[in-house]
This record gives structure tokens, C-alpha cells and sequence, in this order.
């Protein structure tokens, strides 16, 4: 593997085996934070919302962020496309360095495009739908001949009547103005898109269109997609890669299928067994594997070490102490968890992986002088 | 609202597919879409705004009445044979329908109505010109603060709260007394208090705006600041200051007359409104009647502009 990219953790080194994994991520996210100066009732405090957080993102593949409302979702998207200076950390487009809090590359900003949450708050209500797509075209003041081309070709991309151009936001259902959406996100033809819930405000039937489409996108463009939702099962149907986010900080993460068949962290093991399911055998609901009835700590005062470990059925007293360091449990599958033991390539044997993944997926309790009955008290300086 | 002409669009499975034959068949349903397209119209805010404002009754009958005026002020040298500034001593203190002069005449004998229709030049550019300038610059201050946020927003703002915190006849009697008698001076005194309340509604307007997606989308287009805000700022708040302006009108030439009443606005013998109510006051005894007719047309003109205004509010109101 040539990998010329600054100070890869031999985790994060693709495992052989994996062929169809491309040479190089297309981006990457290294040790990325956010935090932002909030008023606390009435004192300045930090919110962490991004916090160590480190992504690669493959070229032509999906990779799907998870997690509940309010676990830096939708602020990572903004680190990535740059909405957000990250306040510390670094990120890797291609060949190009982007890092904390400085301008970013002409060439990186054009090859990246998001699409938005709320498709009525995400066009111009003034202008109409032609305009919106052709704005970052003028922008780049491309020939109007070419711009009104493109504006044609992606509308119809993205099944919509070219007539439509000429039409305003209001006039289009929640659907088409999401379509609309993906079409402006299209037009300059980037390399990665980052869509940010972009089908949570839609009906069931209309997700199940613009799902299609943005895979039928992907394989017509060759894109790279960032699909960042809380609906599970949504980003199981379109995302190759998955990574589970927790109060900032990434739990686990790697391919779709493994995560989802064997999810490795107790947080993931939570966020699935809270899907609901159609047989009432399986069901869930009468044995709540969180601790803290749901509680999520806060983003301003997280809790030290494990920030999950409050809600953790396994946490241990290390858990208080230490942040646990990111381990590659299994071929390109990454968990951040005191319960694996990793040897000190970073790797954790086959063996222990298995047995505590079984034990975690049967709830059971790891060691039980480890677990105490009452909430871990917290660790004395 | 035409909302319903809208057809409903996508039959189920449009655009979507995942082999070849499955894409062929939605490109094909597509290319017949586009031949049956009916050609919606669009429906631009400011046309739809233009059909609302028509229906408004009250609305169309104020907008009727100061076209009206502006229309017999502009045209004046044909609507009346007298010379507003010259007098005939010998017709003084005319009462209402006095043969020649419908209006009565003033203590100097000049005709009223010659007056008053000249007077309504003065009168509606006094009210005008200040609440367009004001627009503009109030606008171009609030939007500024409201986008560069931090310490030009503060200074700005509070600047702008200083100036508001005076009372706005006070504030324009002020003005008016530092720069001298004049119309020129009204309307820079009038335009220097209505410009604190425009930009605390452009820079309202422009901060809900602003927290928007199409701006974080705008942005990411790498489109610069300037642009954004000349692009996508500008014409989301313009609605909110054309309505709110539009009622300062009316309130314009309320001060610019009370201005001239004190002695502040145009100087004698012009016949602006508010001075003419003024050196009328000695005949309220004689002929009350016309002491109260440039009274009248101040409250009309204002009370029309008003009612405009509010038509206009209602019509650009809901939400498209």
C-alpha cells in the first residue's frame, strides 16, 4: 500500500483481502474536533460537538453517518464541506491538505456540494428553480450557453420536466423541491456529496424515489456520497460504509453489512435494537438497554473518558478514565471500546472480538465485579 | 391561490431504476412527460402579489386616490388658470364656492385651489424622496450588520438604536434647525429619521434570512458574501421593507408639514401644506372652512398612503 497520506494509524490501513477497495480514501478526516463558545444559562461555556473524530471516505461509495439528534451529525457534514472551520484537526482531499481554521482550496471547495435537510428552506423562494441550479454556475462564470445546457440536462437528471426551470419552489411538491435540491448539488458536477438527512422530511414512498435516484446518480456520476441520517434502516439501504456517532465522537464504524449483522459497540448494539421490529418475539421494548432511560449527556459537559459510559450496560471503571482509543476489531471495522482489548498494533485477536461481540449482542454482562448495579460514580481526581 | 393548476407530476417509479431496460422505460416516460407538459405557469411573488393587491377593495381605492393626486399635482398648470404665488388683494378670505374660486382663497387673495394642487408637489415629494432614500440606505445598513454579524453589527445597531430612541418630530426639528429652512433640508432630516427603524427591520429580516439552507447552499457555490447578499439576501427582505416604508410615507409628509409649520420646511410663499395651515390660522374665525382644506388633504394623501400600505401588506403576507 502506498499511502503518502500524513500519519495514518496502522487502524486505518485497509486489511487485505478487501480488492474492491480503491488505492486511496478520496477524503479523509484526521482527529477532526468542533466546538463552539455557547451561553450556558448565562455563562460561556465550550460545546463539544465534533471531537476526535477521524473518517476516510471512499471514492464512488456511500458511506452513512448514524446517530441520535443532537450527536454532531449535522456539524460534521458542515466540517466536511466546509461550512464550519474545524477547530482543530485535519482533512485530506485527494492530494490536498485542509487545515483547522484556514481557507480551503479553490479546487477542493468546487468538488464538494451538499444536499439539504428541509427542501423548503433549502431554495430561494425568490428565485426560480433555473436559477437557483444555475447560481453556482455564474458563480464560476461558466458561458450562459453552457449554463443553461446544464441547467436542462441535470433537471432532467434528476426526473424532473425541464419546463420545471422556470418554475418557483412553491410550486413543487416536497419531492420534486428535493430532487431540485440534488440537481443544484449536481450541477457543477462535484466528486463528493454530502447529503445531510436529505430524505428525513419526506414520506415514505417519496424517500424510497429520491433513495433510487441518488443510487442511480451515483453509478451515472461516479459520486461519492456522505449520507448523514438518523433512520437506520435508510442508511442500511444505501450506504457501502457506516459509521455510528455518539455525543461527537465516532463508536464504530465499517462496512454496512458486517455493522449491521454483528454491530461490535454497545451504542450500536442500542441504536439497532431500538429499530422496530415486525416480530413481537424479537421485540425490544420491554427490556431498555440503556441505562439512563434515554438520557443523553450533554454536549457541554460530556462525561470523561467513554462518553457512552453512562449509558453503557458494560462501562467499567476504566471507561471513566481513559477515551477509548479507536481499535480495528475485525478487517476494516473500527470500534472505540474499553471491552476490546486491542495488542499493540492496534488490533484486537480474532477471538476476543467474537466472544465480546456475542456477549454484547446477548446484553449480558462482561464481568460482573466490573459493572456495578448503581450509575458510576464519578472518577475522584 | 392556483396552487390546484399544478398537475401532479412523477407517476410512481419516474427516474428511478436499476437496470438498463428499467432506466430506458423512465427516460421514455419522461420524453412523453415533456410532450404533455402544460406549461404551468410560474408564478413569480411579485405578479402574484400584484393579483392579491388588485382584489384588496379599500386597497385599490387608496392606491386610486394618491395616484389620483399625484396625477393633479404633476398636471396642475392645466387643472388651474391662477398663478399660486400671485394674490388678489381684492378677492381675500374667499369663502368655498366662491364663482372663480372653488377652494375660497387665502388672506392674500390667492386662489386655493392653484395652491393646493401645487402645494401636493411639494407635499408628496417630501414624502417620497426621504422614505426611498431611507429605504436604500436603511437597507444597505441592516443587511451589512445582519450578514458581518460581531463588532459592525454591534456598532451599527446601537448607533441605530440611539438615533431611534428620539422621538421622530423631535429628531427632524432637530435636524432641520442645524441644516436651515428648505425642502432639501426637510427631506434629509426626514430621510436621517426614518433610516434607524428601516434598518432595524432590514437587519430582522435579513437574520431570519440568513439562518437559512439556500444561504449555506449559496455559500458552498463559493459565491462571495457581496453576492450572496446582493442575490439571495436582498430579495427575501425586500418585501418586508417595501411594506413597512410604504407606511412611512404617509407619516413623511405629516412631518415634512409639521416641519414647515414651524418655519423649517420650504420658505414663504411656496404653497406647501403645512406651511399654508400655518399663516391660515388667523382666519379660522372668518372662513373655517378653508383654513382646514390643506389640513385635508394632509390627513387624505396620509390616510390614503396608509390604507395602500396595509392592501400591500396583506397581499405580499402570505406565504408562498
Amino acid at each position: 500500500m502506498t499511502d503518502t497520506l500524513p500519519g495514518p494509524t496502522p487502524v486505518d490501513v485497509p486489511a487485505p483481502g478487501t480488492a474492491t477497495l480503491p488505492k486511496r480514501p478520496l477524503m479523509e478526516l484526521l482527529d477532526v474536533s468542533k466546538t463552539f463558545s455557547v451561553r450556558n444559562g448565562g455563562r460561556r461555556a465550550t460545546l463539544s460537538a465534533v471531537d476526535g473524530v477521524s473518517l476516510k471516505i471512499w471514492p464512488g461509495r456511500t458511506l452513512g453517518i448514524v446517530g441520535e439528534s443532537g450527536c454532531g451529525k449535522s456539524t460534521l457534514a458542515r466540517l466536511i464541506t466546509g461550512l464550519h472551520p474545524a477547530t482543530s484537526g485535519e482533512m485530506v482531499f485527494e492530494d490536498k491538505q485542509i487545515l483547522a481554521n484556514r481557507r480551503r482550496p479553490r479546487e477542493v471547495v468546487e468538488q464538494m456540494q451538499m444536499v439539504f435537510q428541509d427542501p423548503s428552506s433549502a431554495l430561494n423562494p425568490r428565485a426560480t428553480i433555473g436559477e437557483s441550479i444555475a447560481f453556482p454556475l455564474e458563480v464560476r462564470r461558466r458561458p450562459r450557453e453552457e449554463i443553461r445546457a446544464r441547467v436542462s440536462q441535470v433537471i432532467s437528471d434528476v426526473g424532473l420536466p425541464a419546463s420545471y426551470a422556470r418554475h418557483y419552489p412553491h410550486q413543487l411538491s416536497g419531492g420534486q423541491r428535493q430532487r431540485v435540491n440534488i440537481a443544484r448539488a449536481l450541477a457543477l458536477q462535484p466528486r463528493l456529496v454530502v447529503l445531510d438527512e436529505a430524505v428525513s422530511a419526506l414520506d415514505k414512498s417519496i424517500q424510497a424515489q429520491v433513495l433510487n435516484l441518488l443510487t442511480d446518480l451515483q453509478s451515472e456520476y461516479g459520486l461519492t456520497y456522505v449520507f448523514i441520517s438518523h433512520d437506520l434502516n435508510v442508511v442500511e439501504y444505501i450506504s457501502d460504509d457506516v459509521a455510528v456517532m455518539h455525543l461527537g465522537q465516532v463508536a464504530e464504524r465499517g462496512p454496512a453489512r458486517r455493522l449491521y449483522d454483528q454491530p461490535l459497540h454497545p451504542y450500536t448494539r442500542l441504536l439497532l435494537s431500538s429499530i422496530p421490529s415486525l416480530d413481537p418475539a424479537l421485540s425490544t421494548r420491554d427490556q431498555p438497554l440503556d441505562r439512563s432511560n434515554g438520557e443523553i449527556p450533554s454536549p457541554i459537559d460530556p462525561p470523561s473518558g467513554c462518553r457512552f459510559r453512562t449509558r453503557c450496560p458494560f462501562a467499567m471503571d476504566v471507561c471513566a478514565e481513559r477515551t477509548p482509543p479507536p481499535v480495528l476489531a475485525e478487517p476494516d471495522h473500527v470500534v472505540a471500546c474499553h471491552l476490546y482489548t486491542a495488542d499493540e498494533n492496534g488490533v484486537v485477536p480474532r477471538g476476543v472480538t467474537e466472544s465480546v461481540a456475542r456477549r454484547v449482542a446477548e446484553g449480558s454482562e462482561v464481568d460482573a465485579a466490573a459493572v456495578p448495579e448503581e450509575p458510576l460514580p464519578d472518577p475522584a481526581p | 391561490m392556483s396552487q390546484a393548476t399544478v398537475p401532479v407530476l412523477l407517476p410512481e417509479a419516474f427516474g428511478a431504476g436499476t437496470t438498463d431496460a428499467d432506466r430506458q422505460a423512465a427516460a421514455k416516460l419522461r420524453e412523453e412527460w415533456n410532450a404533455h407538459d402544460q406549461s404551468v405557469r410560474a408564478q413569480s411573488f411579485w405578479k402574484e402579489t400584484g393579483k392579491r393587491f388588485l382584489r384588496n377593495r379599500t386597497g385599490v381605492a387608496a392606491a386610486g386616490i394618491v395616484l389620483l393626486l399625484a396625477l393633479a399635482a404633476t398636471f396642475a398648470p392645466l387643472l388651474t388658470p391662477y398663478d399660486p404665488l400671485l394674490g388678489q388683494p381684492l378677492d381675500r378670505l374667499q369663502n368655498i364656492g366662491a364663482p372663480g374660486h372653488p377652494l375660497g382663497t387665502d388672506e392674500q387673495g390667492r386662489d386655493m385651489l392653484a395652491r393646493v394642487l401645487y402645494g401636493g408637489r411639494l407635499s408628496l415629494v417630501a414624502g417620497f424622496v426621504p422614505t426611498v432614500a431611507a429605504a436604500l440606505i436603511g437597507t444597505v445598513i441592516g443587511v451589512t450588520a445582519a450578514m458581518l454579524r460581531g463588532v459592525v453589527q454591534t456598532v451599527l445597531m446601537r448607533f441605530m438604536d440611539v438615533l431611534y430612541a428620539f422621538p421622530a418630530i423631535l429628531l427632524a426639528i432637530a435636524v432641520g434647525a442645524a441644516l436651515g429652512p428648505g425642502l432639501t433640508n426637510t427631506i434629509i432630516a426626514v430621510t436621517i429619521v426614518y433610516i434607524p427603524p428601516i434598518a432595524r427591520v432590514a437587519e430582522a429580516a435579513t437574520r431570519r434570512v440568513v439562518v437559512q439552507e439556500f444561504i449555506e447552499a449559496a455559500t458552498l457555490s463559493g459565491a462571495s458574501r457581496f453576492r450572496i447578499a446582493r442575490t439571495q439576501v436582498v430579495p427575501n427582505v425586500l418585501n418586508d421593507i417595501i411594506v413597512y416604508a410604504s407606511g412611512l410615507v404617509g407619516v413623511a409628509m405629516i412631518i415634512a408639514a409639521s416641519l414647515s409649520f414651524l418655519g423649517l420646511g420650504s420658505p414663504p410663499p411656496a404653497p406647501e401644506w403645512g406651511y399654508m395651515l400655518n399663516s391660515l390660522r388667523g382666519t379660522l374665525s372668518t372662513t373655517p372652512l378653508v383654513t382646514i382644506i390643506p389640513g385635508f388633504f394632509i390627513f387624505l394623501t396620509s390616510v390614503a398612503f396608509n390604507l395602500a400600505s396595509d392592501a400591500l401588506r396583506e397581499a405580499m403576507d402570505s406565504r408562498l
